[in-house]
């Protein structure tokens, strides 16, 4: 019988699969006998089976192009992806330590900047971001939590170890298609979930809605937490009517809201006005409010940010967050952590070239061919020099690109992503994987049993991004025999 | 608690379900009396595109008034609004964005029947396979209403669908009316009109679904008058104007600040309740349904006053709140 995996070519790097040798893993030796009782044809049976649950649950995303914005259907591969749940121990707690200390770090910037002063950010790194907002000045907030959704990506390099690759802390999504996953997962493959165990993770909107009640400011016994989203043309929706439906509170819309002359936010009923406590807010800072930001935003509330300020009304993720979020401060990031929690960071950074600093930039403009290079603030993986891929052209657009602003750029060294056996037209292949975990921070502090595991389709491909021609798998975290 | 977004949405997702199953119900019953009646009646498949006052829509877009473009405008044309394919399409909208106040299956169960038409529109083009597409979409539509009303409570959410759904049954059992009317008035070939009036009426009740409990409630054999009667003003038929009407009233009666929708509903019960004798085929009863469909429209104008899009002094709504 050919089976899934028995001509499976483990390629160059890291297969967090099977070795070299072609033995399995620690972590996926239940998964491979598991895949080695059904013969590819079974497996790819099942792929179209998967397929066939996601259109029936029209799970799907949105893609903007030029000819107009199309609805697809979320892209999955079947074989899923296994981490052990000792080593995941161990990154959870890098992931909370992490999002700690950068929460520490927004309040302090807003308020007494102890970290510029101490020299250990330059100042003019967090006055040069755009996403740093006067406007929330003097603001403390309860717990600290400020990123209180946090959706870090991580990676694994050549020799399997964990480093995050970005600090997702404005508005992170992916965490629907997660849970979706799981759920398709659990009905194509029953078998698996049977003889292996494999920690659970759909407590994920009970976890989000305890800690959305738990950051709101006043001390209403209940408080009313409602999901705000930009609206059904917006890509990530579909999550946001998901968490609103799984967590029992009302999705609204900027129009559903208004802000009265006593500062607080209410919500337009049937029969009058509600007071809102919480807005776990899917819009960008940028459009929340046009009286404080953008003046010729629709989406936002008039208004909300003074009702904020007043703290009659808890929003998450806070406004303002951003300045936490920008690939120039992720390369401070360990010594941010040292400087708030004196503590050793858990999970490393990927080593990061400042384009601002002179001799990093340098060094970048000499060795293009070799590096990633990042525009400071874009996400969705637009905007992006592979230097190894690129073409000669795109490499001298990029050093034009960088020498007219530098503050806009870094580099990192091109990692040699992991890769997991997945499911491509001529059979079961490797391809490069990334890892969204989500991470909240309220009273207290929860990481995700996995997360979204996110993969190139094409071969050789370290674009992971749905909206680029990435797919997605299901992410185990398995507990070992007799452990 | 209910945002009155939510609540527009939830009345105009009901009322598109309930639409698609009627459209549907309609093509299928016009097709079997085309089958049925004599060609020297005349009932043609235009007759579709009046009754669904399309005819506008129709004559810029289509020339020949045959089966094939009549059916088509009614059921696949995508971009006649108030085709099958486009209400199905904004059901699914509305669910789509209503879904944190529906069961997760009222998704699964739209995004199904939309899919499968939209992937066998062809259908529709072939007799045969139109029926059978059809009657899979009207049990597709039963599923939906049924699941809702197995599986809701009976909150402010359900009661906008419902009352989205009996607007929306009301105006089409007013119009399906108009449809036998429109048969009786032949004037040539009075004797044709005789002969098969009872296989109209017959059909009429059919399409709808209702013939047996027509038989049960009604012993004389069948005619457009008692029909008539039956559709109108039944208090135990859930397709008669009078009892959507009745039960529009009970709903509005527990709905917050209701005051303008009750009395517009009222009166349409007070026309319902004139109860006027009046022959199949007059003019007087297509006058009297047109009188009811605009007591129908004036109460949909009354729930976008009170609910949908009210004037909100928000100053001092919120001291009420407060």
């Amino acid at each position: 019988m050919r089976t899934a995996l028995n001509e499976y070519k483990v390629g160059t790097g890291y297969d967090e699969v099977l070795s070299n040798s072609g033995q399995p893993t620690a972590a996926a030796s239940e998964l491979v006998s598991h895949l080695n009782t059904l013969s590819l044809s079974e497996v790819k049976e099942l792929q179209k089976n998967a397929e066939a649950t996601i259109a029936q649950l029209g799970i799907s995303f949105t893609v903007y192009s030029d000819e107009g914005n199309i609805d697809r259907l979320w892209p999955f591969d079947l074989l899923p992806r296994v981490i052990d749940e000792e080593e995941w121990k161990q990154v959870s707690e890098g992931l909370k330590q992490r999002l700690k200390a950068l929460n520490l770090f927004i309040e302090d910037i807003y308020n007494d900047q102890e970290i510029l002063k101490a020299g250990i950010v330059p100042s003019e790194i967090i006055l040069s971001s755009k996403d740093y907002r006067p406007e929330c000045a003097g603001m403390k907030l309860k717990h600290h939590s400020w990123a209180c959704i946090c959706g870090t990506d991580l990676v694994r390099d050549g020799s399997g170890n964990f480093y995050v690759l970005e600090d997702n802390l404005r508005v992170p999504s992916g965490v629907s298609y997660m849970l979706e996953n799981r759920a398709v997962m659990k009905s194509v493959m029953p078998d698996a979930f049977r003889d292996i165990s494999i920690l659970p993770m759909n407590q994920y909107p009970y976890e989000l809605l305890s800690m959305l009640r738990s950051i709101c400011p006043t001390d209403t016994p209940q408080p009313e937490v409602v999901v705000l989203t930009p609206g059904i043309f917006n890509s990530a929706y579909y999550e946001h009517a998901f968490l609103a439906h799984e967590m029992g509170v009302e999705l609204v819309e900027g129009g559903d809201l208004v802000v009265g002359d006593d500062d607080c936010v209410y919500m337009r009923n049937i029969d009058g006005l509600q007071k809102v406590d919480v807005i776990y807010r899917r819009i960008d800072d940028a459009f929340i409010d046009p009286d404080a930001f953008n003046p010729d935003s629709v989406l936002g509330i008039p208004g909300l940010i003074r009702a904020w300020k007043a703290g009659n009304v808890g929003i998450a993720n806070a406004p303002g967050c951003g300045v936490a979020d920008d690939k120039v401060l992720y390369a401070y990031v360990p010594d941010i952590i040292r400087f708030y929690l004196n503590e050793e960071p858990l999970l490393p950074n990927v080593p990061t070239y400042l384009c601002s600093r002179e001799e990093d930039r340098e060094y970048v403009l000499a060795h293009l061919e070799e590096l990633v290079v990042k525009p400071a603030n874009e996400s969705g993986g637009y905007g992006l020099l592979i230097g190894p891929k690129a073409s000669q052209e795109e490499i001298e657009q990029f050093r034009q690109l960088i020498k007219d602003n530098p503050r806009n750029y870094v580099a990192q060294p091109t990692l040699c992503l992991s890769t997991v056996p997945t499911l491509c037209d001529e059979g079961v292949e490797p391809r490069h994987v990334d890892l969204r975990p989500f991470i909240l921070q309220g009273s207290k502090s929860y990481v995700t049993a996995g997360g979204l595991t996110r993969v190139a389709l094409v071969r050789g491909s370290l674009v992971v991004n749905s909206s680029q021609g990435g797919g997605s798998k299901d992410t185990w975290i398995v507990k070992k025999e007799g452990a | 608690m209910l945002l009155s977004r939510v609540a527009e949405r939830l009345y105009w997702l009901a009322r598109y379900i309930e639409r698609v199953e009627n459209t549907a119900r309609l093509s299928k019953i016009h097709s079997q009396l085309m089958f049925d009646l004599p060609k020297s009646v005349k009932l043609n498949w235009y007759t579709l595109v009046e009754i669904t006052s399309n005819e506008d829509y129709f004559d810029e877009h289509y020339d020949a008034r045959t089966e094939k473009n009549c059916m088509w405008m009614l059921l696949g044309d995508r971009n006649n609004s108030a085709s099958l394919i486009s209400s199905l399409w904004w059901a699914r909208e509305n669910i789509r964005t209503t879904r944190d106040s529906l069961p997760r299956e009222a998704w699964v169960y739209i995004n199904e029947i939309y899919l499968y038409v939209k992937d066998n529109l062809d259908d529709l083009q072939v007799r045969s396979r139109r029926n059978a597409l059809l009657e899979k979409v009207i049990r597709a539509c039963q599923a939906i209403s049924g699941m809702l009303m197995g599986t809701m409570s009976d909150n402010a959410a359900f009661r906008f669908l419902m009352m989205g759904q009996l607007i929306e049954r009301a105006d089409m059992t007013s119009r399906i009316l108009d449809v036998g009317g429109y048969f009786a008035a032949q004037e040539y070939n009075p004797e044709e009109v005789e002969q098969y009036g009872s296989i109209l009426w017959a059909n009429i009740l059919k399409s709808i679904g209702i013939y047996f409990m027509y038989r049960q409630a009604v012993q004389i054999e069948i005619n457009g008058n008692s029909v008539i009667e039956f559709l109108v003003y039944d208090d135990k038929q859930f397709r008669s104007i009078k009892y959507c009407a009745d039960k529009m009233h009970e709903l509005a009666n527990i709905l917050p600040n209701s005051r303008e929708v009750l009395k517009v509903i009222r009166q349409l019960q007070d026309l319902i309740d004139q109860t006027p004798e009046m022959e199949a085929g007059s003019t007087s009863l297509h006058d009297y349904l047109d009188a009811l469909q605009l007591e129908i429209s004036a109460i949909h104008n009354a729930c976008y006053r009170t609910w949908f899009y009210p004037e909100v002094e928000a100053v001092s709504g919120m001291q009420s709140v407060q």
